[in-house]
């Protein structure tokens, strides 16, 4: 089985980690993992930005890159549902794009979903000694459905205790372009987050969007709360839990 | 009521700053949100189904919205009552007052109507010498505090507190100052009874207008609805051309979505049905009855891509959830409607220039679309504004050429590796060795209440790279 693995540009710039825990994840299970050398960006932030034509080209560009392939997993809900749901809305006015788009949507996976319901992966590397908090970022939850299978595979990390915090599903306040355009109110959503990650006090707060992770760790770290770790699912499934492998 | 969209920056900045206000809105969310969980989860059977049917009642109604408003109009007639349209605001109030000349009148007691909002139809009232009262608890303590503009579609005053309106009830009643509710509302009800039986007019909204029988549906939980449209001579019903449903068995399927999204309620506490006028046999009702139907930019809509948005029933389930609102409130959004709702209503009825920040004040969590009873895609529409700005060179030139710039590079690999390789030194140097970045300097907006998490070092690219040259 062929799997591409879309990086995702936060992973690729900020925190190559994910993408690393990602690659040994797919490994572990049996994929035979391809990096596509010239991916760069889904063109979410473009469609979200209203920039339509932008979105559509770097639509043609990423299926371009990735339809050869069994299957496509991102470790980011948000890509994921991009690809999934919007390249074939994007690219309707164009048949043939547009039967591409649908071919690659139908191969699109979130990480965790991929791992649970497509190859129903049973055991994990990941060993995590202590408690964490699972935050479900909007485009997994509400776009794909997202829910049941990172909690799922975290209960099977050895030494990990899942702690359901408070509206578990409230938005963290990120949304891309927005936490920059209106900070005052992204920082206000994100501090009502963070403070029901440490309502329930758990070591470390997991989520599957980098976007939302960064939103939720510069907060907790502006508040002085230097304790809570915040770690994509990737990383503690694969057990380097925030370290480059 | 004239916007103040375009100050949604600001005024946003102001209810954040404001620990009374943000104390309210913790409290209003609990309230609101809890309790229609609720009662979702307490419903008999599938809410999603029902939600299905709502938002087929109304798809029905809204692609042959002339059908139904011809046919209303038709029955509403036969029963004795007048149809009037009017095409926007100046027309409702141009209506009323010729009803209220007509009929002599220099006192109207209202309920809540969102579109006389919509029209600045009080103010017009009172310019010519008609006195207007609300009776609705929220829109009377709004109007005594010197015609606040409402910050909620069903709780006109969720901004104020306790202790503000038992200074304001003491002030304007002059009596003692009461601060336990049951007494404020007495005190209301003391005061508005009077008011009640000297108006020679009513003026309402109307929830739904119902087709076949040519029936207006208001749905309240304090009763002073069927005060207003049964007491005085003259009934007044000013409602958007949209709220029509087919049948009474429609008006039913609706009526299980409405108050269950709106207050977590299985029903609310007064649900009239108003037909017509007072008959030789009926005990009261009106003997004058007219329906003032609304456009004020709705038709527009039709056949747009912004249709859907004619599915709404008002719930206020979308504001509620939503967690820009739960942090800025109502006035921010500066227009008649606030919440996900209102920034696609207020963009699209008073102009897309002059409500900028709207469409763009939301992180498309979608939670506002999970709730929505009639299942509005708001997010999406919310979006679909944005790209409508973006067409019609809207947003600033300076946001415009950076997402051209960074598509551009992204569709040329090479060139957008270099800059990731560039930005991410840029962003460590930033850092200085830290695991932080405590001020953004292209992003002030997001170091103002954050840090930015500084990257771990390279790019995954970079490093992937290596790692593959030392396999080889
Ligand atoms: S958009 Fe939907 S949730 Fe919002 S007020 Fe209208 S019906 Fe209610």
């Amino acid at each position: 089985m062929r799997v591409a693995l879309f990086v995702t540009c936060l992973v690729d710039l900020m925190r190559p980690s994910v993408g690393f825990a990602a690659l040994r994840l797919l490994e572990a299970a049996g994929c035979e993992v391809a990096v596509p050398e010239t991916q760069t960006c889904c063109g979410q932030p473009a469609f979200s930005a209203g920039e339509r034509g932008a979105a559509a080209a770097l639509a043609r560009k990423t299926i371009a890159e990735f339809e050869g392939f069994d299957y496509v997993v991102a470790p980011s809900g948000s890509c994921a549902d991009h690809i999934r749901h919007r390249y074939p809305e994007l690219l309707a006015d164009d048949p043939a794009w547009c039967a591409r788009a649908e071919t690659l949507a139908a191969r699109t996976w979130e990480l965790t979903q991929f791992l649970a319901d497509v190859l129903a992966v049973d055991t994990v590397a990941g060993k995590y000694d202590g408690s964490v908090t699972y935050h479900d970022s909007c485009s997994g939850l509400r776009g794909l459905g997202i829910k049941a299978q990172p909690r799922r595979l975290l209960g099977r990390v050895a030494g990990l205790t899942l702690k359901e915090m408070p509206e578990a599903e409230a938005c963290c306040g990120f949304g891309g372009a927005f936490s920059v355009k209106f900070g005052d109110i992204s920082a206000a959503i994100a501090a009502k987050k963070c403070a029901n990650v440490q309502a329930v006090q758990a070591g470390a707060v997991v989520g599957g969007d980098l976007g939302c992770l960064m939103n939720i760790e510069g907060t907790l770290r502006r508040q002085g709360d230097e304790a809570t770790r915040v770690l994509h699912v990737a990383e503690v499934l694969a057990g380097s839990n925030g370290k480059v492998a | 009521m004239r916007s103040q969209a375009m100050f949604f920056q600001r005024r946003a900045g102001a209810a954040l700053a404001d620990p009374q206000l943000q104390k309210k809105f913790a409290g209003l969310k609990g309230k609101f949100v809890d309790s229609r969980a609720r009662a979702v989860a307490a419903y008999e059977s599938d809410f999603d189904e029902l939600r299905d049917a709502g938002r087929d009642i109304r798809d029905r109604v809204v692609a042959n919205l002339d059908v139904w408003l011809e046919l209303f109009e038709e029955k509403a007639t036969q029963r004795g009552a007048s149809v009037l349209w009017a095409k926007d605001g100046r027309e409702i109030c141009a209506h009323v007052l010729a009803i209220a000349q007509r009929h002599g009148v220099n006192k109207a007691i209202k309920s809540k109507s969102m579109l006389s909002e919509e029209a600045q139809l009080n103010a017009a009232l009172s310019a010519a010498g008609v006195q207007p009262v609300e009776t609705d608890l929220g829109e009377y303590i709004l109007q005594i505090a010197g015609n606040e503009p409402p910050s909620h579609i069903i709780a006109p005053a969720a901004h104020k507190d306790l202790a503000e309106v038992a200074d304001l009830f003491a002030a304007t009643h002059h009596t003692p100052r009461k601060t336990e509710i049951p007494a404020l509302t007495r005190e209301a009800r003391e005061v508005l009874r009077e008011h009640f039986l000297s108006a020679g007019m009513g003026i309402s909204g109307g929830n739904f207008l119902i087709a076949e029988t040519g029936s207006v549906a208001l749905v309240t939980n304090e009763g002073n609805g069927r005060m207003v449209t049964t007491l005085p001579k003259v009934h007044v019903v000013v409602t958007g051309i949209e709220k029509i449903v087919p049948t009474l068995e429609d008006f039913a399927t609706l009526m299980r979505l409405l108050p269950r999204s709106a207050t977590g309620q299985e029903i609310s506490n007064y649900v009239s049905l108003c037909t017509g006028t007072k008959g030789p046999a009926d005990a009261d009702g009106p003997e004058h009855t007219y329906f003032v139907l609304v456009d004020n930019g709705r038709a527009g809509l039709l056949g747009s891509d912004f249709q859907e948005m004619l599915r709404c029933i008002r719930c206020g389930a979308c504001m509620n959830h939503c967690p820009v609102y739960q942090s800025v409130g109502g006035h921010a959004y500066g227009w008649v409607y606030p919440g996900p709702m209102g920034a696609v209503l207020t963009s699209l009825y008073t102009g897309l220039e002059n409500a900028l920040d709207l469409p763009q004040a939301s992180t498309l969590c979608n939670q506002c679309g999970v709730v929505c009873p009639v299942r509005i895609p708001l997010a999406e529409l919310q979006r679909k504004l944005r790209e409508q700005q973006s067409e019609r060179g809207l947003r600033p030139w300076s946001e415009r050429a950076a997402l051209a710039a960074w598509a551009w590079v992204a569709r040329r690999p090479a060139l957008y590796a270099l800059a990731a390789k560039l930005g991410v030194r840029y962003l460590n140097w930033l850092a200085g060795g830290e695991d932080r970045i405590r001020v953004l300097g292209l992003a002030p907006g997001w170091s103002t209440g954050r840090d930015f998490p500084a990257p771990q070092g390279r790019t995954f690219r970079e490093l992937y790279q290596s790692r593959q040259e030392s396999k080889a």
